[in-house]
């Protein structure tokens, strides 16, 4: 049995519903499937406390339409990469800062609030990165939804083309 | 005049390196007791560009994130793409992008170890290393047409071949930077200057280059063996003949040791590689539209371990990419190595990382809407443009006889 396949089953006999949620694609590499809130803070918790995934390398942001996913790269000593993912839905993306675990995801979280504007709980204050001061607010570039032809840089303003109005359809003329 | 703190903020403009980044400095007396990093100054939106172009689009993007480190990200990035596509590339290919990653870890060192010279005001080590460098240089040029953006690589495989005149340059080269670098290891090693200036500065230890996730020769100086090329090879580096180059010493003088004694290392691996160069297709084909899936890839570049994500949707667009640079890694540990040491040694601390602010930031745009005060210059008016500066200055470039080039030695 491979490295990865001990890992995998060391994962799913702690947490069994990540039966058939993890796989391991390429060699040092396991992906799992998004979890949502409550289930990725357990699982993270024991990678982190017990499951030996002591090293964090990034978290990606991405918009998966409803739901904004974070991926959060880590590794053990066997340079495994492991890439554990967790959903937020878009209308109130609110995660827990990883701090607590890994020192080194501060930088990392702050570009989530940046880019896809998700809320850190328990980050520690410090400036925002990566954009710019006197960015607009509620403006997060790396949405989906958000196009960048529509950002003026000169006067830091956002403005999409207002919604098509229904043309109404000129009724016809009476015939005499 | 005790307890008293002063806070003075460096930046945005780096005092060593030309590149912005602030630090907010508290001071009490000339020690710092708090540091504050702050980047963020080149954010250029280069993974929102790579959304809306064609993979290989992307890839001449990618190449851009850092002009030192330039092959590293379009290797990986290329890594990912392949991987997801389900393409090997041939051993004749890997071969050349190692040889090129090791000719760009060789400049690379070599122009950190004279930036880090002049910094302490050893001007002749920055005179040395990077009249070596450019040996290193010229030979990227010749196979790659470029000192920086070689564009050698293409999606599946390399895009230029060595041939024997380019083997015998690169041998040359490499008996003379090795030469070369014989002589900064005993200036390394044995001045007595060079290591009471950069011995005990900026210390990081084992544990806090594990604690902050530092990476490359930051971490190595520290005693973390850990090299992805041996810890996760690509591109057939696990036949290649090197070792780990580690220090104990935790500071700016082990991080200095580390990238000198890389310098041997590479050089190893280049003479390897042209001694066993394979046969075979420089490039294989890879469809346009690359099935659905995710990778993520590790590369050791010269400032340390370079991630990529790369996920694709099926299209000839990627879904996302993701660059974590290797100064973008080494950031985290910046204020703890800024902290408890005097505000002198502050710009050597930050350069003792290698930062590229480009890496950490990525992506530059250029539009030419603004005609009134800025304008895009094609390669021969710039030329012109350059050609007039000086002729308005007095200076006729046109007339100055260029010797012909020799070598140093």
């Amino acid at each position: 049995m491979s490295k990865e396949e001990q890992v995998i089953q060391q994962i799913v006999a702690k947490f069994p519903f990540l039966e058939g949620k993890l796989t391991n694609p390429y060699d040092r590499r396991i992906h799992a499937e998004p979890l949502y809130k409550e289930d990725f803070e357990k699982v993270l918790d024991w990678l982190a406390t017990e499951g030996g995934f002591d090293t964090f390398h990034l978290v990606i942001g991405f918009d998966s339409g409803e739901n904004l996913e974070f991926v959060y790269v880590l590794s053990n000593a066997d340079k495994i990469i492991l890439n554990v993912k967790q959903y937020a839905p878009k209308s109130n993306p609110v995660i827990n800062s990883v701090v607590k675990y890994y020192k080194n995801c501060i930088w990392h979280e702050r570009e989530l609030i940046d880019l896809f504007g998700a809320t850190v709980e328990g980050l520690p204050e410090g400036p925002h990165y990566p954009l710019p001061d006197g960015w607009p607010e509620g403006q997060y570039p790396m949405r989906k939804d958000w196009k960048v032809e529509y950002f003026d840089k000169n006067t830091m303003t956002y403005n999409p083309p207002a919604p098509e109005a229904k043309e109404e359809t000129p009724e016809a003329p009476a015939e005499n | 005049m005790t307890n008293k703190k002063v806070v003075i903020p460096i930046g945005p403009q780096h005092p060593a390196l030309k590149e912005p980044g602030c630090f907010t400095l508290t001071l009490e007396g000339e020690k710092v007791t708090n540091a504050v990093v702050g980047v963020g100054y080149n954010h250029r939106g280069l993974e929102k560009s790579c959304e809306s172009r064609s993979y290989i689009q992307c890839l001449y993007i990618i190449e851009r994130v850092c002009g030192i480190c330039s092959h590293s990200h379009s290797t990986n990035f290329l890594r990912a793409v392949e991987q997801i596509a389900g393409v090997e590339i041939s051993r004749r290919a890997n071969y050349i992008r190692v040889l090129m990653a090791e000719l760009e870890r060789l400049h690379s060192h070599l122009l950190w170890l004279g930036v880090a010279g002049h910094i302490i005001g050893f001007d002749t080590l920055l005179m040395y290393s990077w009249r070596d460098r450019e040996l290193v240089l010229d030979q990227l040029a010749t196979i790659g047409g470029n000192r920086v953006n070689y564009g050698i690589n293409t999606i599946g495989g390399v895009r230029r071949d060595i041939d024997a005149q380019n083997i015998e340059d690169l041998k040359k080269m490499c008996t003379i930077v090795e030469e070369q670098a014989k002589y900064y290891a005993q200036i390394a090693l044995t001045e007595t200057t060079l290591a009471a200036r950069l011995g005990g500065v900026g210390k990081l230890s084992h544990d806090d280059c594990i604690k902050y996730g530092a990476v490359g020769p930051t971490s190595r100086a520290a005693g973390v063996a850990d090299d992805i090329r041996k810890t996760d090879p690509y591109c057939l580096y696990e036949e290649m003949p090197f070792d780990v180059i580690t220090t104990e010493y935790a500071d700016v003088f082990g991080r200095t040791v580390v990238r000198v004694l890389e310098i041997f290392e590479s050089v190893k691996i280049i003479r390897y590689v042209l001694d066993n160069l394979p046969d075979g297709e420089l490039v294989v084909k890879v469809p346009r539209k690359i099935p659905a899936g995710e990778s993520v890839t590790r590369y050791e570049a010269p400032r340390g371990e370079d991630v990529h994500m790369v996920r694709a949707n099926g299209t000839e667009y990627p879904e996302r990419v993701r660059v974590r640079a290797p100064s973008e890694a080494n950031w985290h540990g910046m204020a703890h190595m800024i902290e408890g040491d005097y505000l002198a040694d502050a710009p050597l601390i930050i350069a003792a990382i290698d930062p590229c602010y480009s890496c950490t930031d990525r992506k530059i745009i250029v539009d030419n809407k603004d005609t009134e005060t800025q304008s895009v210059l094609d390669w021969n008016q710039l030329r012109q443009y350059s050609i007039d500066w000086y002729k308005n200055r007095g200076i006729d470039t046109t007339k100055i006889q260029i010797p012909e080039k020799k070598l140093y030695f």
